[in-house]
């Protein structure tokens, strides 16, 4: 965790565990909460698994719906834990969301008063994104494809 | 909160490494000179230097040259850019919760 960047939120929410979670994996209910009134969601994909589609769009008019959320699940625990990232979207293509790259984790754990809530959000380093610039992106799939294609030959010709 | 994008970029790619974390925490507690900053961070003087060029290039700390020694000061304003952005994120992720509580606890959840 890195108190710059992140962001930690806890609660007991007074229902069971399989309600909340159910409000966060059916689509129908997810799109009741998601958004503040008076804009609407529609729920696109959602594919509670790892590597799933977590996909939103949003309308502040009923009519016109624009894109909300691209996201993709890294890991699903039944009723326990969520995480997912808009770093990659729901085709796993990497992103690079606006304004920054986020992971956000939701944790549910039993609580004698209903249910012990607890979300992480950790946001991006765009620094990564420089970085990745500066190394020269085709130079460096160029190089391993050759290393790779000599090494390939290399075994063929044994 | 779109017209902060591109300052906020810069912001956070100063605050994306733990050494330039480091120098604006230290930088909080008031101006301090390159080289007593330096001696503080188990680096080359020109790999330090780099962070410093970093922090001053995106607007987190300005350096003030008086004869040969250049002080470090913090950007406070800029940094605030961060904090309003970050206090703007929990603002949307505490009411989404609220709006799932109110929902889960709602008449019509408990009958499922």
């Amino acid at each position: 965790m890195n108190p710059d960047l992140d962001l930690v939120l806890e609660r007991i929410i007074r229902a069971p565990r399989a309600t909340v979670w159910s409000a966060w994996t059916d689509p129908a209910k997810l799109a009741q909460w998601w958004v503040p009134a008076p804009s609407r969601c529609r729920v696109d994909r959602l594919e509670v698994r790892p590597g799933g589609a977590f996909v939103t769009r949003l309308s502040d008019d009923g009519a016109v719906y624009a894109p909300n959320l691209d996201a993709c699940f890294l890991l699903v625990e039944e009723l326990e834990r969520l995480v997912f990232t808009n770093a990659v979207t729901s085709d796993w293509r990497p992103a690079i969301p606006e304004p920054v790259a986020m992971t956000a984790t939701v944790t549910l754990t039993d609580h004698p008063d209903g249910t012990g809530y607890r979300v992480l959000v950790k946001h991006g380093d765009p620094e990564s994104r420089a970085r990745h610039e500066k190394l020269g992106f085709a130079e460096g799939w160029g190089m391993v494809t050759g290393q790779l294609a000599a090494v390939a030959e290399g075994l063929a010709a044994r | 909160m779109a017209q902060y994008s591109a300052e906020l970029d810069g912001v956070f790619v100063a605050l994306a490494d733990p050494t330039r974390r480091a120098v604006v925490r230290r930088l909080g507690l008031g101006p301090t000179s390159v080289g007593e900053l330096a001696r503080e961070f188990p680096m080359t003087l020109p790999s330090f230097m780099k962070h410093v060029r970093t922090l001053e290039s995106n607007g987190l700390i300005r350096t003030v040259k008086s004869g040969r020694v250049r002080t470090c000061v913090l950007n406070r304003e800029r940094l605030a850019l961060v904090d309003d952005w970050l206090a703007e994120q929990r603002r949307i992720w505490e009411e989404r919760t609220d709006r799932l509580e109110q929902f889960v606890t709602g008449p019509e959840e408990s009958s499922p």
